[in-house]
């Protein structure tokens, strides 16, 4: 290792965002000339004002410092800046440490030669806040809207179809047929568990004709354990879950599963969304009821310690993990880009720079347990199950034999140090460097000998507080140049401010109050648009982790709120929520487009059919391992990680594995530093940044896994071995198939097909020189692979 | 499907079933048509290209600038002196030798690089924004040291897309994993078709290449029944493009299956073109493997094929002998050198872009006089452009007299990828992609094209 780390440099984080709707001039001083001023000028000419000068607005560069203005817009000859930066005057040459490049310098000829043009201004004030809040619909509260009228009556029936039906109406689109009943329990089933349902499901289905049969399958759906799975998992996508830290060496995190199994569990109880937030973000701080709760609520800290670790020394990059939890925080529960904050206000929402270093305050208050990293490679400041006094209790012994270790160490350290210095071969006593660094290694086996015998008490990898502490800003993000002291507090423009002058702690609690504070119009619009997207495949705001003004603008924005309100209003209630969109109009709408609707909507945002969509990762590898019997259901407990005794993973050596196993696709082991190579193939989430939409591209290596993986061979080989057993004639077993992989039965000239095709296949293998039994395994599997690998599998309409 | 078929190429077979005139006439065709069911299909660039390709040369743990292409006649004549917080500075363990019309030094770890220096642009004027392994490995791929972005090769075939469908666009030779792992070649937000598919050297290069089937013929039977599957399904959903765009897909796999292993496959390279390149027959270890694979991709039109010569150990990162930088070179020298001749012969290198580079340089000073290692050094490093429209024989850019800092025309990585895309044909400022609310670049906010070094 280099005795010269340098500390991450951020400019390549500055998020300015690129190219604007402007003239080039402006282009060009967003590309060339702020990020000059910013890199060389910005460490005493912006909040310091050295020579009383300031370079971060034009008018204070026209205005000027001590010696007159900076610069004479269209007379670079004229003005001071360039003067300075030739180096033209002994007295003022600037930047002082080092001249500029060249190519900088006839930058800034050019820039000044062409009027100084100057970006968008930053730094709003409070007035521009709030005059950009009251002007900006998401940052209004949400309003009851009068439901609209004149709507047929098998469009009242539910009110979200009057919104949608009356948008339809308006842009004179024709809306789709309902879709029948098999297409119908095929959407839901997959939509609320991603598991395909049963063929026994499809026939109760279609034998129950009261008008409730629907309703009924939606809650036999939601109250399935294997729901929270299925819904769970795109919180986790959101969250960017791992089971590893991310630094240079990227530990593992065996405890990160009990954070994955909380939210799968909450889900599934339909926690109250905004309790759910609220223990995600302060768990620790909230009341308990008994012991079981209290450990809960510790766990579901897990999502602000999960934020992603830098480096090889991740506690000295802590600004990133703060920055990555902020950034991660403000997208997914306000659909905001908190983080364009970091480096300079934001361009383009009320959020200024002051404003992300008041919530910075917050988690540099909170203490972020640690996954171990190359230098330390143990954990620490996990939470530990039992109460403090116990674990002290339980652990005295050990602590104080590492305590008495760690001191040896040191001492050792200082007697190396000292003969290096003293550059003599030897120690008084004889010994010499080599000697040392072998009691040293002897001593640090010890220790880890120590730590490998200790009792493994039950911990969790969450947050707890630390020192309450507010921070100063950094000026364009960079933690080594510090502006003034902000207090912490949460966003104005969400009716947020300092914290309360009583409070003692971090703030998280009050900031967990804030986010879900009635009166906050963004958190239950943002996720009840995350709802409505995974219903219909897109929101009815379709950047759902950008409510902000480069987002999209709803396109019904007063079913947005309407659903808002009614969220808020009925508990936080998730489920509620399913069963109000599922048991819509709107929601039953078949997939097909009626003439004419694809010129005026081609990407169906105004929802005049359903939106087919392909399966995504999980589903076709669950659906696969149902179809074969082989789908193990439940939590599959602990990773098989390698003990942490034996952890020594580097940079150089860092942890990587792939474990593999028959439980459903949200329990897979999941690293940051490489995708699970088969979530990779399908456009599985991306475990560093959230993810909001999943993406369905469609790539020839989708194809050859489906046709020559060993999974696909695997569980297709298992399935038609699983048909075979109930000792049913061909047509029987391919028309069952058929409902197991599609929801229907097998037609005739399917079965003609398969008939023909079984035939043909099986004197292929017989001549390839296959036992009977042998052959008609084989057969069946060859025809179920082509089942799986077909686009009526793959897709749901 | 008929038996007799089965006597054409399979892959006329399935095109003859899935994407010819016989099914569905006009329809996929059609639908094809729409870039958008196609996001690998070829696209025009910004302007006229001066390269098609890109081979990546990369070269892991950071390989010493003033031990290969940067020679300091001062650091000799100052060895040992203190430099600067108790360090000395410590000389070249290599000599150095012109090479060339252009008399360029190159060091002794790389003669056979050396011989090719008047086809190559020597830049000794790099610039990394972090001096630790895995931000630095993904500075120079992504341009971000910190937060994950996508890689270079994503962002070219995102905006160039690939001229063969039978391979994929970004491929990346590398039998080791690198630092960062598959973050180096993750497409990240960019759709996924554009991440770089790792080949490991070995029976299956590309995952899933191998039909698994008892017989090719039950292969083929399935994919036709697949394709009856798909027909019926497709009846009445017409109109839907993501449909036709899989049952394309499986046909390029069809294809790709073929083709691949034929790619892989250097039986048929001559005995004067292994020996070239120094790889012995049958052989698939080294760099003489990977530098010959990229040549096969390259001609059969891959977009970017990036080769990494060692993983994320035993590499160049010489902390406690420079000495090591020996053998590394050695696996790689005869291979590059090879390389540039062969695209040369074949009149490729105009139109191929070559690149050799590293995470970072190594410190010309350490903290004892007598010290055989290196540090990590990104103030200040080395890296090459050879062919696809960049001028031979020059040295761009100057590191100061002990090869410490950057003297002039730095090469800061952002400038480094702007002029990479601008070879081919990409303005830098216009590749964008939008996510999560802002346009990204591969240059982030800055990058200069630096068109002094433009053939």
């Amino acid at each position: 290792m280099p005795g010269h780390q340098a500390a991450i440099k951020l400019s390549s984080v500055v998020f300015l965002c690129a190219s604007l709707a402007a003239g080039a001039s402006e282009e060009f001083f967003e590309s060339r000339i702020r990020p000059l001023l910013s890199r060389h000028c910005y460490t005493c000419h912006t909040a310091l004002a050295s020579g009383g000068l300031r370079l971060d607005s034009r008018a204070a560069i026209l205005k000027g410092g001590s010696r007159g203005p900076a610069v004479v817009p269209g007379n670079p000859e004229e003005s001071l800046l360039i003067r300075a930066v030739r180096y033209q005057d002994e007295r003022i040459k600037m930047p002082p440490v080092k001249k500029l490049e060249d190519g900088e310098i006839a930058d800034l000829i050019r820039w000044v030669q062409d009027g100084a043009v100057w970006g968008a201004e930053t730094a709003p004030g409070p007035d521009e806040i709030a005059a950009k809040a009251a002007s900006f619909w998401s940052f209004q509260p949400p309003v009851e809207p009068p439901l609209p009228r004149r709507v047929p009556r098998e469009w009242a029936r539910n009110p979200v179809d009057r919104f949608i039906f009356a948008r339809l109406r308006e842009k004179g689109l024709k809306p789709a047929p309902l879709a029948d009943k098999r297409t119908l329990i095929r959407r839901a089933t997959y939509d609320l568990t991603g598991l395909p349902p049963t063929p026994e499901e499809v026939d109760a289905f279609l034998r129950d004709s009261s008008p409730r049969a629907f309703e009924k399958v939606v809650d036999r759906l939601l109250a399935s354990p294997r729901y929270g799975e299925r819904w769970g998992r795109r919180w986790l996508d959101l969250v960017r879950y791992a089971d590893s830290a991310g630094d240079s060496a990227d530990y593992p995190i065996p405890q990160a599963r009990l954070y994955r199994d909380y939210v799968i569990a909450s889900f599934n109880r339909d926690k109250p969304y905004d309790q759910f937030l609220r223990e995600q973000i302060a768990g620790d701080l909230l009341p308990w009821r008994d012991e079981e709760d209290r450990w809960e609520n510790i766990v579901a800290t897990g999502y602000l310690a999960i934020a992603r670790r830098f480096s090889v020394r991740p506690e000295r990059n802590m600004h990133l993990t703060i920055e990555d939890t902020i950034d991660n925080l403000g997208k997914v529960v306000l659909g905001l880009s908190i983080a364009c904050a970091r480096c300079h206000d934001h361009k383009y929402d009320p959020i200024s720079a002051k404003e992300y270093y008041a919530l910075y305050g917050i988690f540099a208050s909170t203490r972020y347990p640690f996954a171990g990293s190359e230098n330390d490679q143990y954990q620490k400041d996990l939470v530990y199950r039992l109460p403090q006094e116990k674990v002290d209790e339980v652990l005295k012994p050990y602590r104080e034999q590492l305590a008495a270790i760690d001191a040896e160490i040191a001492r050792l350290e200082e007697e190396r140090k000292a003969l290096g210095q003293a550059g003599t071969n030897g120690t008084p006593g004889g010994r010499t460097a080599q000697d040392i660094t072998a009691d040293i290694r002897r001593a640090s086996k010890r220790r880890a000998a120590v730590i490998a015998s200790m009792p493994p008490l039950e911990t969790a990898f969450a947050v707890t507080e630390g020192k309450p502490q507010n921070v100063r800003v950094q000026l364009r993000g960079d933690p080594r140049t510090l502006g003034e002291e902000v207090p912490r507090g949460f966003l104005r423009v969400l009716n947020g401010g300092p914290l309360p002058p009583e409070c003692t702690g971090s703030g998280r609690l009050e900031l967990a109050q804030w986010l879900t504070s009635r009166d906050n119009p963004l958190t239950a619009r943002v996720m009840v648009n995350r709802i409505w997207q995974h219903h219909f495949g897109r929101g009815l705001v379709a950047t759902p982790n950008d409510f902000g003004k480069r987002g999209s603008p709803p396109t019904h924005p007063e079913l947005l709120d309407y659903l808002a309100l009614r969220f808020q209003r009925e508990g936080w209630s998730v489920k509620a929520m399913h069963r109000l969109i599922m048991l819509s109009r709107t929601y039953r709408l078949a997939a097909t487009a009626a003439p004419g609707n694809a010129e005026k909507d081609p990407n169906n945002e105004f929802l005049s059919r359903f939106s087919r969509r392909r399966l995504e990762a999980e589903e076709i590898r669950d659906s696969l391992l149902s179809f074969s019997g082989a789908l193990e259901l439940g939590a599959p407990g602990p990773h098989p990680f390698p003990p942490p005794s034996s952890w020594n993973f580097t940079q150089h050596k860092p942890f990587t594995a792939v474990y593999d196993g028959n439980y459903r696709s949200v329990y897979l082991m999941t690293q940051r530093i490489q995708k699970h190579p088969y979530l990779a193939l399908f456009d599985g989430p991306d475990p560093n940044l959230s993810t909001p939409v999943r993406s369905a591209t469609t790539t020839p290596l989708q194809a050859l896994f489906l046709m020559n993986s060993q999974f696909v061979h695997e569980q297709t080989e298992r399935f038609a071995a699983r048909l075979l057993e109930t000792g049913a004639e061909p047509a029987r077993l391919v028309d069952r198939a058929h409902r197991i992989v599609l929801g229907r039965p097998a037609a005739q000239d399917e079965l003609r097909k398969a008939a023909a095709y079984l035939d043909q296949a099986g004197r292929k293998l017989a001549s390839a020189g296959f036992s009977q039994q042998d052959r008609q395994r084989l057969a069946l599997a060859s025809y179920l692979r082509a089942l799986v690998a077909g686009n009526e599998f793959l897709f749901v309409d | 499907m008929n038996e007799s078929t089965c006597s054409c190429t399979r892959r006329h077979a399935v095109r003859s079933l899935v994407g010819g005139s016989m099914l569905l006439p006009g329809i996929l065709a059609e639908l094809l048509a729409a870039a958008e069911a196609d996001p690998l299909a070829p696209k025009p660039p910004h302007f006229s290209p001066r390269a098609k390709r890109v081979i990546f040369l990369f070269m892991t743990g950071g390989a010493s600038h003033v031990d290969t292409f940067d020679p300091k006649p001062k650091l000799i004549a100052d060895h040992g002196k203190t430099y600067r917080n108790g360090r000395y500075l410590i000389r070249p363990h290599f000599q150095f030798k012109r090479y060339g019309k252009s008399g360029i030094e190159v060091s002794e770890l790389f003669p056979h690089v050396g011989e090719c220096v008047d086809d190559i642009c020597v830049i000794r004027s790099m610039k990394n924004d972090h001096g630790d392994h895995f931000e630095a490995t993904l500075g120079i791929h992504t341009g971000s040291v910190t937060f994950t972005r996508p890689s270079i090769g994503s962002w070219i075939s995102y905006g160039l897309g690939t001229e063969n469908r039978n391979l994929p666009s970004f491929v990346v030779l590398a039998p080791h994993l690198p630092y960062a792992g598959g973050q180096v070649w993750s497409s990240d937000f960019l759709p996924a078709c554009h991440q770089g598919v790792r080949i490991v050297p070995g029976p299956e290069p590309i995952p899933h290449m191998t039909p698994r089937t008892p017989s090719s013929e039950l292969q083929e039977m399935e994919l036709g029944l697949i394709e009856f599957f798909n027909r019926r399904h497709l009846a009445g959903r017409e109109s839907d493009a993501a449909l036709a765009a899989r049952i394309k897909s499986f046909e390029v796999a069809f294809g790709m299956q073929k083709e691949a292993p034929e790619a892989f496959d250097l039986s048929q390279e001559s005995d004067a073109t292994l020996e070239m390149y120094g790889l012995e027959r049958g052989s698939t270890q080294g760099f003489a493997w990977q530098c010959l694979v990229a040549r096969r991709l390259a001609e059969r039109g891959v977009r970017f094929i990036e080769l990494i010569d060692s993983g994320a150990s035993n590499n160049w990162d010489a902390h406690g002998d420079i000495a090591t930088h020996i053998p590394l070179a050695r696996n790689v020298d005869k291979p590059i050198a090879a390389l540039l001749k062969d695209l040369k012969q074949r009149g490729m290198l105009e139109e191929t872009l070559v690149v050799w580079t590293t995470e970072f340089g190594r410190t010309p000073f350490n903290e004892k006089p007598d010290a055989k290692g290196r540090e990590h050094h990104a103030r200040a490093y080395s890296s090459w452009l050879a062919g696809g429209g960049v001028k031979g024989g020059i040295v761009y850019g100057e590191s100061d007299e002990y090869g410490i800092e950057v003297a002039s025309n730095q090469m800061h990585i952002h400038d480094f990828h702007a002029t990479i895309l601008h070879l081919l044909g990409l303005d830098h400022t216009r590749l964008t992609y939008r996510h999560a609310g802002r346009d990204f670049r591969l240059t982030d906010v800055a990058g200069r094209v630096v068109h002094e070094i433009l053939a």
